[in-house]
C-alpha cells in the first residue's frame, strides 16, 4: 500500500514530494474492471491508461517481493490526480475552516486528504484505505517540521525544501502513523 | 575608523572561542517552538537593527515611494513567517485546528494576536473606512518600530511604520484576503506618532464575503 505526499506553495507550485510504501497489511479493494481489460502492455501507453482506468492490478510493478504502485511509470497519473483535486481542494476550503480537510476528492482507488496551513500552502496527500485518526496526526507532525523550515531566513514559501533533516523528519512521522 | 575597530574586536572574539571545541550545533528542526513565546528582544538592539535597515535601504531607492515599497517588502518577509508561528502555536495542539476565513475575524487576529507577538500589545484600534466599503485601518497610537525614529521634515509623507504595514499584508495573504496595505502619519495632540495602517481590500475578497454571508 502507498502513500504520496505533495507540498504545493501558496502558488501551487509543488515544493516537496514524498512517496511512502506503508508496511502495514492493505485491504484488498478488488478492481472489477481490470479483469475485463485488454493486456495493454503492447502499447506506449500501457502504464497510463490502466492506471487510469482503475485497473491497479495491471500496472504493479513487484520489485524485491513488495507490490509498488505510483512510483514508477505511472508516476504522472498520481501527479495528475494530486492537481486535479486541487479545483475540489479550492471549493472546500473557501467554505471550511478546519485545516485538515478529509478525503475532499476520490478518483478510483485513490483517496485525497489535505491539510491547509495559516499560510496558504498545502500538503496533499494520496492515499488508498480510510485511516483518518493516523493521517491527521502525520499531517500535524508534518506542520511543525514545516513551520521550523520556512523560520529558516535563507527557506521561503515559494522555494523546493531540500533540507535532509526536513526529509528524514517527514519520512519517520509517514513510518509512525501510515 | 570607529567601523574597524569593531571588526578587529569581533575577529579575536571568534579567534578566542575556536579554540574551544564547540559542541555541534543542532538541526533547526530539533528546537522547540514555543521556547522563544515568552521572550522578548532588547528594544534598543531592534531600535539600532532597524535603523541599520531604513539606511540601507534608504541609500538604495530612488524616493519615498520606493523607499516605502522597500520597507514594506521587508515586512512581508517577517510577517508570512510570524503568520505561521503565531497560529501555530495557537492551535497545533488542538484536535481539529482552524484557518480564518471571515473578514472580520481575521482583521480582529491581526490587531489582537499579531500585534501582541511582534509588539507585546494589542493594536489601539479597528476601524472601517465610512467613505470605501472596502478600506479598514488599524491605529498603533505609539508604534513600537518608530519610536526612535525622527522624520526629517522634507521626507514629510515616510512612514516607517510601512515595515509594518508589509506585516499585515503578508498576514492578510496568508488567510486568502490580498489586499494592499500602507503607512500613513495621523498625528493627534495628544500622540505625535500615531500611526494609520491602512488596508485597501482587493474586490474578490468583499464578494467572497458577500457569498459567505448568506
Amino acid at each position: 500500500m502507498s502513500h504520496h505526499l505533495f507540498i504545493l506553495s501558496p502558488s501551487d507550485t509543488p515544493i516537496y514530494s514524498l512517496t511512502h510504501y506503508s508496511t502495514k497489511p492493505a485491504a484488498s479493494i478488488g478492481s472489477p474492471l481490470s479483469a475485463n481489460l485488454p493486456n495493454w502492455s503492447t502499447s506506449a501507453f500501457a502504464g497510463t491508461l490502466t492506471a487510469l482506468s482503475g485497473a491497479s492490478s495491471a500496472t504493479q510493478h513487484t520489485t524485491g517481493g513488495t507490490v509498488r504502485v505510483g512510483g514508477g511509470q505511472d508516476r504522472h497519473v498520481i501527479q495528475m490526480i494530486a492537481n486535479a483535486s486541487l479545483d475540489a481542494i479550492e471549493d472546500v476550503m473557501r467554505k471550511e475552516n478546519g485545516m485538515y480537510l478529509k478525503a475532499v476528492d476520490k478518483f478510483n482507488e485513490w483517496t485525497v486528504s489535505a491539510f491547509i496551513t495559516p499560510g496558504n500552502s498545502k500538503f496533499l496527500l494520496l492515499h488508498e484505505s480510510k485511516n483518518d485518526e493516523g493521517i491527521r496526526s502525520f499531517f500535524v507532525e508534518v506542520w511543525e517540521v514545516y513551520v521550523k523550515t520556512m523560520m529558516n531566513p535563507f527557506q521561503s514559501a515559494q522555494r523546493t525544501i531540500v533540507s535532509q533533516a526536513f526529509d528524514g523528519r517527514v519520512r519517520a512521522s509517514a513510518k509512525k502513523h501510515l | 575608523m570607529s567601523r574597524l575597530s569593531v571588526l578587529s574586536t569581533a575577529s579575536s572574539i571568534e579567534h578566542v572561542s575556536s579554540n574551544v571545541p564547540r559542541p555541534p550545533r543542532p538541526s533547526i528542526l530539533d528546537r522547540n517552538l514555543n521556547k522563544t513565546r515568552v521572550a522578548d528582544v532588547s528594544g534598543s538592539a531592534f531600535s539600532f537593527l532597524f535603523s541599520e535597515l531604513v539606511q540601507y535601504t534608504q541609500s538604495r531607492v530612488t524616493g519615498i515611494n520606493d523607499l516605502e515599497r522597500r520597507l514594506n517588502t521587508l515586512g512581508y518577509r517577517v510577517g508570512s513567517r510570524v503568520l505561521e508561528i503565531t497560529v501555530w502555536r495557537a492551535e497545533s495542539s488542538s484536535k481539529a485546528p482552524k484557518r480564518e476565513i471571515r473578514l472580520l475575524p481575521a482583521l480582529m487576529f491581526i490587531h489582537t494576536h499579531i500585534w501582541r507577538a511582534v509588539f507585546g500589545k494589542p493594536a489601539d484600534a479597528i476601524e472601517k473606512s465610512v467613505e470605501n466599503a472596502d478600506e479598514y485601518m488599524i491605529v498603533d497610537n505609539d508604534p513600537l518600530i518608530e519610536r526612535h525614529i525622527s522624520v526629517p521634515k522634507d521626507f514629510s509623507q515616510l512612514s516607517c511604520s510601512s515595515f509594518t504595514a508589509g506585516i499585515v499584508e503578508a498576514v492578510l495573504d496568508g488567510l486568502c484576503f490580498p489586499a494592499r496595505v500602507t503607512a500613513h502619519n495621523t498625528p493627534n495632540s495628544q500622540y505625535p506618532s500615531r500611526t494609520t495602517i491602512l488596508i485597501k481590500l482587493e474586490k474578490s475578497v468583499l464578494e467572497r464575503e458577500e457569498v459567505l454571508k448568506t
